[in-house]
């Protein structure tokens, strides 16, 4: 408590500072503020700043997530980036090595932030350098439609033995129409990034790894082959609704047409918000059935490194506020998982939120597991390497390829893009 | 012409037919924006609403910036098409009017303009109306979707200025009419169905635009279009299909109604234009 | 398209007009100083907005760049893009692609447009109203077509399935975007729809230019219906079919919305058009120079096809 205090004076001062300079007007785009979870968080942020900061605005706008990154990256072409960095951890690579922004560490030394411990951190080091702060760690947990489980006689699956034969048992045509009513589970297979996202799921549970701790595509190992004949095996049977993205099986999910989803917590908020009230109560939250669960850092904030110097200064305040911990306390309270700064979930979260618990520990064992969704070695790929792996499970599908097969040519795909 | 009764009966049947299979996306639209969202993913599906869910368009229209957008297209698409019309009224005159060089090069490069695949250009446009200060605001939109019309519009303009006899500006001239004025006092108005025709294009041009939108308005949420506004409703974690279709039939319904009325010109304006 | 090969010969120079300027711009020394003026503001409209940016996207073309800078020969010029992509088979599946839409789409749209046309052309009561509805796909904006049609065919939850199904057409929900041929087939199917109206209306404007008495002498001549229709529509309709024919190839080559909401390019590359590629080469993966070079590849392709049918088509009028 002392030490919030303390951090709290030390910040108003740093703002009192700093509020002789112009007002201005900072733009600040999100795929987040429409969502029920974080937009009231960043609402809550974006008034903080502009209470310390008279005649500062924060102008915020939504973009689809579909369209953020190519959004994102015509502004930083076109030479008008935001002032206010925000992207998803997988994404901001590029604009790093474009050297389009900021080095936070003199940033971070003078307002003396400790990152220590600081969730998801480390994939905020650019060459050495720190180029964002993380601002969100996840690890999966899963969703399951409890009235389902019980009507086809099972318990919540462990493992992928009992993932896949749940998944089987679920699946039903209700009415006898020849079309499937309600699928075992759900995934993301459109195009995208989350469709290797929510593969990893898979490739975790069978011990393997996009690639070798030194950074070298691991695709032809026996556990990739497994994780990829899994993936499929899902797909090929007809378990999971063809084509849909992430979004639409989580709704499915709420709708009672996806019996289990594996997912990032943030499904709580989702299903209380959500879901009718007859569902509610069959929509259960549950430890992942893998071993360890995805996890990682989703969300990073920066500085570009264009703008001029009193505007960074300014943008570093707003960062301030998003990290300090009266701000990463109430994330925990809002967005239902803990905010990357340590010791921001107080003990009347925990004992208000009972599945806060589920993803505390999911979230530890993806930490004590070293788990991120970006693979080392292929950090400015990512988007690439989601559409090799994509097309290739396809042509396996399409093509009544084996695993090994897929795995090979993935392999050979991948090792051309380093 | 005169048909005998099965004649008849066979052309409406051929009628109703291809017209219930061509607009069965459009019924679509609206049924599906009528109904429940928790009603959409069910079989068998609702061919007729059974409750239609009405406060589905009261809540766009009172409760998200949709009339905003909505006004922000029609502005963008009005100005456009407002200052393309008079860019072309001139360069189609003057192509059809008087000989000169490279005169015949101009309608090849019209042509090329149709062939620049837009996502080439994007990134230098988006540089070129942030040196100019525009990005963010209306007038970039206005400006790039003017330029998309014109070569078009010019050409069609002049193929329906060919059509109109010279003698009819020569005896203005000769009644001592300037150039000028015997433009927008004889040509002109006897070109009206040509000039509604090409007017209607452009307008539709400009409205149905998402690509520039999406790309100079990003920034400034308050200028966005209807399109810009209704991929907003597709979230990352939420698709109600009935709101986006209620909105998709909102940003529609303008340009069918400027069809409904502007339609016969269009067919009358594109016979000099096209066919000659 | 006598527009576009033919120029005027014979213009009578207007009289007796006031000068601009000071130029007496009506005497026939300065009448093509008008026509030049008159000409400026849409040649400036097109210079800044369309041939820059393009000047800019060529000269990207020869860099190998990630990232597109808004100056000329901002690195050293090299022609690595374009050997990587003529060495590429992504490329060439690219353009296989393109033809057999480009074939497909324009083949059945000409028809379905020639069809609507020829049906709503024929005197009965409500016509007017019938060519409105004919035409009305054209009035409904893109994105918000394709969006719509994402709805429709939607696997899981689809009402086009559905419809399949009851019918007996097919014995299971179709997942159209799961397989190279049913992936096709939509994108057709959409391009088609939000395609023939435009053709239609073009086509239907041509028709009623044709005087009815060539009709009438063809009838007497003892023409029957598809006589008449071979001898007297198709060659009075010609120019605006050369016409609609080059605006829809133009098209399809260009579009990128309803393939890239659709299917994104994909199965395994079964729609990955030119315009797909260099969006997803810009776009997804970064490399702006590279794509550039497919945008050039693909303006030259498209002004090759144009120019070949802007002569046949031509000659087809003479």
């Amino acid at each position: 408590m002392q030490k919030t205090m303390i951090a709290s004076a030390a910040l108003t001062l740093l703002l009192a500072t700093t509020s002789l300079a112009q007002a201005e007007t900072l733009k600040f785009l999100t795929w987040q503020l429409t969502e029920d979870t974080y937009g009231p968080w960043w609402e809550a942020v974006i008034a903080k700043f502009e209470e310390t900061h008279p005649g500062d605005t924060v102008e915020a706008t939504q973009i689809a997530r579909q369209d953020f990154a190519d959004t994102m990256m015509t502004q930083f072409a076109g030479g008008s980036p935001p002032d206010i960095v925000h992207l998803a951890s997988f994404e901001y690579q590029p604009f790093a090595a474009n050297g389009w922004l900021e080095d936070l560490g003199p940033w971070i030394e003078k307002a003396g932030l400790d990152l220590d411990g600081w969730a998801g951190q480390n994939l905020c080091t650019w060459e050495a350098t720190t180029r964002c702060i993380n601002l969100q760690y996840f690890a999966y947990i899963m969703g399951v439609n409890t009235a389902l489980l019980e009507e086809a006689g099972l318990d919540v699956p462990k493992g992928w033995d009992e993932f896949i034969a749940a998944a089987r048992a679920l699946t039903k045509d209700v009415d006898g129409d020849g079309i499937t009513d309600i699928y075992g589970t759900g995934l993301h297979l459109a195009s995208g990034n989350n469709y290797i996202n929510d593969m990893l799921n898979f490739v975790l549970d069978a011990g393997g790894s996009w690639t070798t701790p030194d950074g070298k595509p691991a695709f032809d190992t026996p556990e990739m082959v497994v994780a990829i004949d899994h993936w499929a095996t899902l797909i090929r049977e007809g378990l999971v609704p063809a084509d849909t993205t992430g979004g639409d099986a989580r709704q499915l999910f709420v709708e009672g047409k996806v019996a289990m989803r594996i997912e990032n917590p943030g499904l709580a908020g989702v299903i209380e918000t959500s879901a009718s009230e007859e569902m509610k109560p069959n929509l259960t939250l549950v430890a992942s059935p893998f071993d360890p669960p995805v996890g990682g850092a989703s969300a990073i904030i920066g500085i570009p490194s264009e703008i001029p110097d009193e505007r960074k200064q300014k943008v570093w305040d707003f960062i301030a506020i998003a990290t300090s911990p009266e701000m990463q306390e109430l994330f925990s309270e809002i967005v239902g998982a803990p905010a990357p700064r340590p010791g921001s979930v107080t003990e009347a979260v925990l004992a208000s939120t009972p599945e806060y618990g589920l993803v505390v520990e999911a979230m530890e064992k993806a930490a004590a597991a070293g788990v991120d969704r970006v693979p080392v070695g292929l950090e400015t790929h990512y988007n690439e390497l989601a559409s090799i792996v994509r097309e290739e499970i396809q042509r396996m599908i399409i093509e009544n390829r084996t695993a090994e097969d897929t795995a090979a040519v993935l392999q050979e795909r991948v090792s051309a893009l380093q | 012409m005169n048909r005998t009764l099965p004649q008849s009966i066979l052309l409406y049947t051929t009628l109703v037919v291809v017209i219930c299979i061509l607009l069965f996306p459009v019924y679509w639209m609206v049924i599906t924006s009528l109904a429940p969202s928790n009603a959409l993913r069910s079989f068998p599906p609702q061919f007729w609403p059974q409750n239609p869910q009405w406060q589905t368009y009261t809540n766009l229209i009172f409760n998200t910036d949709m009339p905003r957008w909505l006004m922000n297209s029609a502005l963008v698409a009005v100005v456009a098409t407002g200052i393309s019309m008079l860019v072309s009224v001139l360069a189609a005159y003057s192509l059809s009017r008087y000989t000169m060089k490279g005169g015949e090069a101009v309608g090849l490069f019209i042509l090329m303009s149709k062939m620049l695949p837009a996502t080439m250009l994007i990134i230098p446009l988006f540089g070129i109306f942030r040196n100019l200060g525009l990005m963010g605001s209306l007038w970039s939109l206005i400006i790039a979707h003017a330029t998309a019309i014109v070569p078009f519009a010019t050409w069609m303009l002049k193929g329906y200025f060919d059509s109109i006899p010279q003698e009819l500006e020569q005896a203005a001239q000769v009644d001592g009419c300037t150039p000028w004025g015997a433009l927008f006092r004889v040509i002109l108005p006897v070109s009206a169905p040509g000039l509604a025709a090409t007017a209607l294009y452009g307008f539709v041009l400009s409205w149905a635009d998402y690509l520039y939108a999406r790309t100079f308005l990003a920034n400034a949420a308050g200028n966005w279009t209807a399109n810009v506004g209704i991929a907003t409703f597709k979230g990352e974690y939420q698709t109600d299909w009935n709101v986006i279709m209620a909105a998709s039939l909102l940003a529609a319904l303008p340009i069918m109604i400027a069809y409904l009325f502007l339609q016969r010109y269009l067919v009358g304006g594109l016979t000099a234009g096209a066919g000659k | 398209m006598s527009e576009l090969s033919q120029s005027r010969t014979a213009v009578a120079a207007p009289r007796r007009s006031s000068g601009l300027f000071g130029i007496d711009l009506a005497s026939p020394k300065h009448a093509n100083k008008l026509g030049y003026l008159l000409l400026a503001p849409a040649a400036l409209l097109i210079l800044a907005i369309l041939v820059y940016p393009m000047l800019l996207a060529i000269d990207i073309s020869f860099h190998d760049v990630k990232f597109a800078t808004l100056s000329f020969g901002a690195s050293e010029y090299t022609l690595a893009n374009y050997q990587k992509l003529f060495s590429s088979p992504d490329f060439w599946n690219a353009i296989r692609v393109t033809g057999q839409l480009l074939l497909v789409v324009t083949t059945i749209s000409m028809a379905v447009g020639m069809g609507t046309a020829l049906l709503v052309n024929q005197q009965f009561r409500g016509r007017s109203f019938a060519r409105m509805l004919i035409a009305l796909p054209w009035a409904i904006p893109e994105v918000v077509a394709v969006v719509t049609w994402v709805w429709i065919l939607d696997a899981s939850f689809g009402v086009l399935n559905w419809i399949l199904i009851k019918i007996g057409l097919v014995g299971g929900p179709v997942s159209w975007f799961s397989s190279p041929g049913t992936a096709f087939s939509a994108v057709t199917m959409v391009m088609v729809w939000k395609g023939y109206p435009f053709i239609s209306i073009m086509i239907l404007a041509g028709l009623q230019s044709i005087p009815e008495e060539y009709y009438q002498a063809a009838k007497v001549d003892g023409a029957n219906v598809f006589q008449r229709f071979f001898w007297v529509t198709i060659p009075c309709i010609a120019p605006v079919l050369g016409v609609t024919l080059i605006l829809t190839v133009l098209w399809v080559f260009r579009d990128f919305s309803i393939i890239y909401v659709l299917t994104g390019g994909g199965p395994v590359g079964a729609t990955e058009t030119l315009a797909i590629m260099t969006y997803e080469e810009a776009f997804n993966f970064f490399r702006m120079g590279y794509a550039s070079s497919i945008g050039v590849v693909t303006l030259i392709i498209c002004a090759v096809i144009s120019a070949f049918l802007v002569k046949k088509t031509s000659h087809a009028i003479y």
